[in-house]
């Protein structure tokens, strides 16, 4: 690699860390005025239902939710770019804390069910390509639609009366009593896991299958079929490994997705995760977490797209010598 | 006549026999009970969710608490006050020997701390502290506490689950509290946010000898662990209890109750009547809703037989009747009910005319977050349409109808429910002073003054027939009836007597 392009490579990275650097100061205040001008008081959600309206009035004062929204969001910045992103009013512990604790069953869930999507996804798109038009391509393609539309809601709680209150294989909910080992919460993660997989293999398999036809009608396929080679080979070696790509850029973002948390199958499961919190914390209007986990969700979008981006420069020679 | 199915009867005659007693369960195990959401904070005085208080009445004890037929008797304290002849100074002897959970005695000084934290800032006790000239310690077990007024109420704001008036170490008071050092039969073990609340027994606890009454007598912790884990989807409640992950399920919806029921040996449902009661708060100090005689208009133009109806569907789950107290409870009064429940259109409509009503928007602030106010709502919005006013739904989510109930410009009726409390002075806040809807008149100060100031109960039961009737006349707040509650357990779960605040004491799990 010549001088020149290693310099192009640091200006297009250093642009990108500048414009990562921009949505997140931007995101900080979006999320900072949406929580805040948004109706609803924390103070009236922790008091309770008989609390007067000077009980509220001064739990507000003491939180200081009584200042202007601008010493609010400056002194929350303040803290924010010391790395404390503050204490939840309800939990009365640090965002920081909660976050990383909450991260746990959902990146383990990310995982169990991107990977069981692929386990079941990529197999049936490449036998649906490989017999396309045949009775098991319709079904596949069927089967695939019908995920598609299937909300995940819905599915979790058939699963639950089946597999867990009908044959008793899996728990309904939570993810172990507390002090569990790994293996019981792993046994709590695998049916929303089952869910959620099964739900998203539906894209994968449509994808696979795109990606596949489009492959296998190009014509270094058909030189290879006319070389004499087994179907396997031509399928699994020349099809398949440059069917992938875009097949990973889909896995990738269903993984990305879900790392902000798959929101209804953790309120369905029951599962203290990522979606759970936000979800609870918006309902509570326990703002230092809304504001926290939007922020750190929205650092990890930014900092995965900016490793993609930094892939793509590393991968692609147009984008190198732009 | 309504036909209940035989199922349906046997377990609404147990479910009217609160507080019945069984065989002695055995000892042991952690039962784990799915409640409806994470509790808003593990002080109890911070605040008044029945969810707080559910869960911390296991760990602090009271000076008076509940029986079974809601009376108001000793549990801290070591017998009724001594209170003298013009009803303004309680002299109250502390239980000895009792262990808080730091393992030292409690004391007259704990007692006073905790009583004026709890006046400090808990919603219930501050009205009660600013009747009070005095509390002190009168030697190490005996409290004085001085009053400006008699105070009627007072023991039964002081047994109450919600913001409680708890005991607590003197050297645990802190807010927020960091320890929770309490007397009760359970001690806080670990807190883990949407996830548990673990509660392990204390075995130093020191129990009542008489036997077990209500929530009061002896207490007894038989399971080594309580697990509170918050189950905010109501489906998951059920599933959960189905297949035998909870040993109990807190407030399950209606049509669950068939499935319950056909759950098998397993799990068992439990109905408690008259539960709680759905109520509209109207704003009597701004907007159309402002002039008596159209919120009378109103309180004839609706029918909450068919909200009811609409919102629970099957009558095992609500009562439509105008008493604010249940038959068969001291304060049952009729007075004033025969303007419940008239859903007269005509009648509705002249009587606006006659008050002045234009055709102004009446802004309707329903949430939700619980689906019975909005179907309830939705149906009143139309009976009120047919009398002639124009109804205009503002549907948010309860933490802005919280809010916005702050406001006196921004509506004109709102919903929301209580639980059906043993003293009428409890609920709903309307009764008291400042609360939402602003209600505010002479009959008001007059009705409620003399109720309060009576301090012999038979009296009072008599004057609370005053004080409905003045509801009924004014209509600061329309009783729409009253709703049961369906929960689940266990069969393993022995032991367990439905109460309003579930607790686990004298609780069991079978092996």
């Amino acid at each position: 690699m010549s001088r020149m392009s290693w310099g192009t490579l640091g200006r297009t990275l250093l642009g990108r860390l500048g414009g990562m650097l921009a949505v997140l100061s931007l995101v900080s205040v979006l999320v900072f005025l949406l929580t805040r001008l948004a109706a609803g008081d924390p103070m009236a959600m922790l008091l309770g239902d008989q609390a007067s309206l000077q009980d509220i009035a001064q739990a507000r004062q003491r939180y200081g939710l009584d200042e202007p929204l601008w010493t609010q969001f400056l002194l929350w910045l303040g803290q924010v770019l010391q790395g404390n992103l503050g204490q939840s009013i309800f939990l009365q512990m640090p965002v920081s804390q909660v976050l990383l604790e909450r991260a746990e069953p959902t990146a383990w869930l990310a995982i169990f069910s991107v990977g069981l999507a692929m386990l079941i996804g990529v197999p049936c798109g490449i036998v649906s390509a490989v017999w396309r038009g045949r009775w098991i391509d319709q079904c596949v393609s069927t089967l695939a639609m019908l995920g598609a539309s299937m909300p995940s809601f819905w599915m979790g709680l058939l699963a639950i009366q089946l597999l867990a209150v009908g044959a008793g294989w899996f728990p309904v909910s939570g993810y172990g009593d507390p002090g569990a080992d790994w293996l019981t919460r792993i046994h709590h993660l695998m049916l929303p896991a089952l869910v959620l997989g099964t739900l998203n293999s539906a894209l994968i398999i449509r994808f696979t299958r795109a990606s596949m036809l489009d492959i296998l009608s190009e014509d270094y396929i058909r030189t290879a079929r006319s070389k004499g080679l087994p179907e396997v080979i031509v399928v699994f070696k020349h099809a398949l490994r440059n069917a992938l790509v875009p097949i990973l850029t889909v896995l990738g973002l269903t993984l990305a997705l879900m790392i902000g948390g798959a929101v209804v199958t953790e309120t369905v499961f029951n599962l203290p995760g990522l979606g759970n919190l936000v979800v609870r914390a918006v309902l509570r209007r326990d703002y230092p977490v809304i504001q926290g986990a939007l922020l750190v969700i929205a650092a990890v979008y930014v900092i995965i797209n900016f490793a993609i981006d930094v892939l793509y420069v590393w991968v692609d020679p147009r984008v190198r010598h732009g | 006549m309504l036909h209940l199915p035989r199922r349906h009867l046997v377990t609404l005659l147990l479910a009217a026999l609160p507080f019945a007693t069984f065989a002695s369960p055995p000892k042991g195990g952690a039962a784990n009970l799915a409640m409806i959401g994470e509790p808003q904070s593990l002080d109890p005085m911070a605040s008044t969710a029945d969810l707080v208080g559910t869960i911390m009445q296991h760990v602090y004890e009271t000076l008076y608490t509940f029986d079974s037929k809601w009376n108001a008797i000793p549990m801290l304290a070591d017998g009724m006050p001594r209170v003298s002849a013009d009803g303004l100074v309680y002299s109250i002897n502390i239980r000895k020997g009792v262990k808080l959970h730091s393992g030292r005695e409690l004391d007259a000084q704990d007692v006073v701390a905790s009583l004026k934290r709890w006046m400090d800032m808990a919603p219930r006790g501050k009205s009660i502290g600013k009747d009070t000239v005095s509390l002190e310690a009168k030697g190490s077990h005996s409290i004085e506490w001085r009053f400006k007024a008699p105070s009627a109420s007072l023991l039964a704001q002081l047994a109450l689950p919600s913001g409680m008036a708890v005991i607590m170490a003197k050297e645990s008071i802190a807010t927020p509290l960091a320890s929770f050092v309490g007397t009760g039969p359970y001690r806080f073990k670990e807190r883990r946010p949407d996830q548990f609340v673990i509660l392990s027994r204390f075995d130093a606890y020191s129990a009542r000898t008489e036997p077990s009454n209500g929530y009061g007598g002896k207490r007894e912790a038989l399971l080594d662990e309580l697990r509170f884990t918050p189950v905010p989807n109501a489906n998951t409640r059920v599933e959960g209890a189905l297949s035998g992950q909870f040993h109990f399920a807190d407030q399950l919806p209606a049509e669950a109750l068939s499935r319950v029921e056909k759950g098998g040996a397993g799990v068992v449902p439990i109905l408690t009547p008259s539960y709680g009661f759905p109520y509209l708060v109207l704003n009597t100090k701004e907007g159309v809703m402002a002039n008596q005689s159209l919120r009378q208009a109103i309180q004839i133009a609706i029918g909450q037989g068919e909200m009811l109806t609409a919102a629970y569907g099957d009558k095992l789950f609500f009562t439509v009747e105008g008493n604010h107290s249940p038959q068969g409870t001291p304060f049952y009064s009729t007075a004033g009910t025969d303007q419940y429940n008239k859903q007269d259109a005509k009648r509705a409509k002249e009587m606006a005319e006659k008050a002045g009503y234009k055709g102004e928007p009446i802004r309707l602030l329903t949430s939700r977050n619980f689906e019975f106010h909005h179907t309830m709502m939705q149906v009143m919005a139309e009976q009120l349409r047919a009398a002639g006013f124009k109804p205009e739904m503002q549907v948010v989510d309860w933490a802005t109808l919280v809010q916005r109930r702050g406001d006196s410009k921004v509506w004109d009726i709102y919903m929301t429910h209580s639980g059906q409390f043993p003293e009428p002075m409890l609920s709903p806040p309307q009764l008291g002073d400042g609360a939402p809807g602003w209600w505010d008149t002479p009959a008001k100060a007059k009705v409620l003054g003399e109720f309060n100031r009576q301090s012999d109960p038979a009296k009072r039961a008599q004057l609370w027939g005053a004080v409905q009737q003045t509801v009924y006349t004014e209509v600061p707040y329309i009783n729409v009836g009253k709703f049961s509650s369906l929960s689940a357990r266990s069969s393993r779960l022995q032991g367990y007597t439905p109460s309003t605040w579930p607790f686990f004491w004298n609780t069991g799990l079978a092996k």
